[in-house]
């Protein structure tokens, strides 16, 4: 456990900027894999059943007004997420742009 | 007349709702409708059963239950409408109804619904469904909006994956439907699936299906309790299979289970699924689990095993198991998929633009406003028209018949009175009001309320979801609070339902407009909703703070907008209709004549006496007024009607000459405020409990009392 950490740590320094964010961060239509869910248990079971599971493509489409709720699509179905928990949904930039960088 | 004879006898077998039920020409065929939200399962559920349908509780439950029943062919069929869910974890109330459902022996066959333009989410569903080993069906939906896609899907491959039939459904032109039912036939036939019948099924069915003996069959139904225990489900292990190291996991848990248990059926669950749910941590599993003593061991390694797993894979085990059972579907979804061209049509439509408009950070808020307008609009005018045909048809009646007599007083004013109260009153209002929201439930919008509303309603304590229950309310309360069983837990639940329960209902509106809206004008009206509006931010801010637990987290899916399909909208509205005819509104009749019959006599009189010192000293009205506000329990645009018909006794022109302004405001202020209506209370009670609604109840006569008395004597020690 603690060497994924280390070595997603590395990865970041190396890129120089953040590889990982949460998803209230990034911008809208940006596609991008899910990293990690930190909520606790009955809500992240909730998300790893709809598809937000660790590497599944996630694409943020829309902000509800004055700091609202979140639209993502997953697996080809759109979900509304409240922010505190999408604030808890960690995502990363696919290998691709990765590379680019 | 066999015929007639025969569907007689049928009805009387429905009649008792029995757990096993068989008629002469053989045993009743139970069907589960399965799937997510928002597939068409209701659909494809009204296209098999028609109007024969109810709608009751789940028993001891909150969660709705649909069934119906038809007969195909001689054969008779019932099927219960699950509640939409993505899976069988314990995550909301509907997941663990369907599940306990599901493998009880009610149900024989599932039919799963997938929906064919979301293949990868839906099928999660179904591969929970093919662990718990039961006969089933899967049925792939909007196959007509993949095909536009230029996407086809190979059915064979899916039958030779998945060992069971598999039909392409277009459910709102009913192509498949039928042959869903077939297929149901042929399976209990031959009890078991053959895969590469489906030509020579589809074409000659009809013709060979007489030869079926299915006698024998039902026969040997008889002595077993369920479908299930008959019927030879195949070999899945290579479609369902976990990573090495977690099979190995459950395949040690399944061992000890099944050695425990001379009959391994005991839980009614397959051993398999139980080994895997209690590694998975599933509450409802362990607590039936750990009633015996000798299973506490079993659930004590599956703890160590569930560590080792979690240490191994740095993920929580829900986690884990999700991405295994994702990482199935994936790898079986590229043989099912043809891809015909690659260049997807990828153009705005409609849906999309009104989508882009109704989530709109202004525009969006703009449309919500005309929505929730739209509905007071809707359900009034058509209400209205009604009201008068039925105002009108009672006194032609009344015309026509002697009421001089005490006792036909009794049974013309007072039954036939109350009865036309409570149709003209309240169902008048409640049949269009159930159709809009059909249409806006069918249609898509509601989930974008939500999106626009959740922060909002964070603010109240609760996510955006209530808003759902809350726009209904605004037509009437009885189905709004109904609707708050769409909330996951208790808390929320109760928040919602005491929020719902003060928002101003149509008839609450003809209260206000009849009396402010008529002699005060319309500015008065607004700062009556201002006031009501502020008592619920007020009355969810308190109940966030003393209720305990915390907020929890919007999720919710944002399906496209779609033309409501006609068919199931209108049969929808009948079901309901025919629900609230026959179960609520016989109480409000019998209620209404007894009110009617005491108000013949005067008999609440000393009413007014008691309850003086709250409606004179408090609230500065005329002590006639208390009786009124009694009235508007039962409904209350009563308290107007009312009002209305004493000033006219009294020979006055209008209500103006027996309320003061202040007063006329006070008094509808104290109507929209002061109670939940009877049959709200009820509905209040069915989905909380009887302490909690008369707790809320309590509150609300409080908090109008409180305000009223503020507005009254702040008035009368301002104008001196």
């Amino acid at each position: 456990m603690n060497n994924t950490i280390t070595k997603k740590l590395k990865h970041v320094e190396r890129q120089g900027i953040p590889l990982i964010r949460c998803l209230t961060q990034c911008e809208k239509n940006e596609v991008l894999l899910v990293d990690s869910v930190n909520s606790g248990g009955n809500a992240k079971n909730r998300l790893a059943n709809l598809g937000i599971i660790p590497g599944s493509k996630i694409i943020k489409k829309k902000i509800a007004p004055l700091k609202g709720p979140l639209e993502i699509e997953i697996k080809g179905s759109k979900l509304i997420i409240g922010r505190g928990l999408a604030s808890k949904i960690l995502v990363k930039c696919p290998k691709k742009c990765q590379s680019e960088i | 007349m066999k015929k007639h004879k025969r569907k007689h006898r049928f009805k009387e077998q429905f009649k008792g709702c029995k757990k096993k039920q068989e008629t002469k020409d053989g045993r009743i065929i139970n069907i589960a409708l399965a799937g997510n939200p928002n597939v068409g399962k209701s659909v494809i559920f009204n296209q098999l059963t028609g109007l024969s349908q109810t709608i009751g509780n789940w028993p001891g439950k909150t969660v709705e239950r649909m069934e119906g029943h038809l007969n195909f062919l001689g054969h008779y069929i019932n099927i219960v409408d699950l509640p939409g869910i993505y899976s069988l974890s314990t995550y909301s109330l509907e997941e663990i109804v369907s599940r306990e459902y599901i493998v009880s022996d009610e149900v024989d066959i599932i039919i799963n619904v997938v929906d064919a333009t979301n293949l990868e989410r839906n099928l999660f569903l179904t591969f929970q469904l093919l662990e718990l080993r039961i006969p089933i069906i899967i049925a792939i939906n909007q196959m007509d909006i993949l095909r536009k896609r230029n996407i086809e899907l190979n059915f064979e491959k899916f039958e030779e994956i998945f060992k069971v039939p598999v039909i392409p459904v277009v459910a709102v032109h009913g192509v498949g439907v039928h042959q869903l039912l077939e297929e149901v036939i042929e399976l209990i036939y031959h009890q078991e699936f053959h895969p590469h019948r489906q030509e020579h099924k589809t074409k000659h069915w009809r013709e060979h299906q007489h030869s079926f003996n299915m006698k024998s069959i039902y026969h040997q139904l008889e002595s077993k309790t369920s479908f299930k225990d008959i019927y030879k489900f195949p070999d899945l292990s290579s479609l369902l299979l976990f990573g090495k190291e977690i099979e190995y996991k459950i395949n040690d848990l399944w061992k000890q289970l099944d050695n425990r248990f001379i009959n391994p059926n005991q839980y009614s669950y397959p051993s398999r699924f139980l080994a895997l749910k209690i590694l998975e941590n599933d509450n409802e599993i362990i607590k039936i689990l750990s009633k015996k003593k000798e299973n506490i061991k079993i659930i004590e390694s599956a703890e160590k095993f569930r560590k080792e797993l979690e240490d191994y894979h740095g993920e929580d085990i829900s986690t884990i198991l999700s991405s295994e059972i994702y990482q199935n579907i994936n790898r079986v979804l590229d043989d099912l998929i043809i891809i015909k061209s690659k260049n997807e049509i990828k153009k705005e439509t409609i849906t999309d633009i009104l989508d882009h408009i109704t989530t709109h950070s202004i525009f969006g808020y703009i449309i919500l406003i005309f929505v929730l307008i739209g509905i007071y609009l809707f359900t009034f005018t058509i209400g209205d028209f009604l009201k008068g045909l039925s105002e009108d048809l009672y006194n032609n009646l009344s015309n026509n018949i002697d009421t001089d007599t005490n006792l036909s007083k009794i049974l013309w004013e007072g039954a036939m009175g109350g009865f036309f109260g409570a149709v003209g009153g309240v169902l008048v209002y409640v049949i269009p009001f159930f159709l809009i929201i059909e249409i806006l439930q069918d249609s898509g919008y509601l989930p974008r309320a939500a999106f626009l509303l959740d922060k909002f309603m964070h603010f109240l304590g609760v996510h955006g979801k209530t808003i759902i229950p809350m726009i209904l309310g605004f037509g009437c309360n009885v189905p709004a609070c109904a609707g708050c069983r769409i909330m996951e837990t208790e808390r929320e639940k109760k928040i919602s339902v005491a929020l719902t329960s003060l928002i101003p209902c149509a008839a609450t509106m003809t209260v206000v407009m009849g009396l402010v809206g008529r002699y005060l004008g319309f500015n008065y009206v607004l700062i009556l909703f201002g006031i009501n509006f502020i008592v619920i931010l007020i009355v969810g801010r308190i109940l966030n703070r003393i209720m305990p637990g915390e907020c929890t987290e919007l999720i919710m899916e944002m399906h496209e907008y779609r033309a409501p399909n006609t068919n199931v909208i209108m049969k929808q509205t009948w079901i309901r209709s025919k629900e609230f005819i026959f179960k609520s509104l016989p109480i409000i009749v019998i209620i209404g004549i007894l009110m009617e019959v005491m108000y013949i006599f005067n008999a609440l009189d000393p009413v007014n006496l008691v309850l003086s010192p709250i409606t004179v000293l408090c609230l500065g009205l005329p002590a006639v007024t208390g009786v009124f506000l009694i009235y508007g329990i039962l409904r209350k645009e009563l308290t107007v009607v009312l009002l209305g018909g004493l000033a006219e006794s009294m020979g006055l022109v209008s209500i103006l000459e027996l309320l003061t302004p202040i007063q006329m405001f006070t008094f509808s202020l104290v109507t929209m405020l002061y109670i939940p209506c009877f049959a709200t209370i009820i509905i209040i009670a069915k989905q909380t409990n009887w302490k909690y609604a008369i707790q809320i109840s309590l509150m609300e006569i409080f908090i109008a009392i409180l305000i009223g008395s503020l507005i009254n004597w702040g008035y009368y020690l301002f104008t001196i």
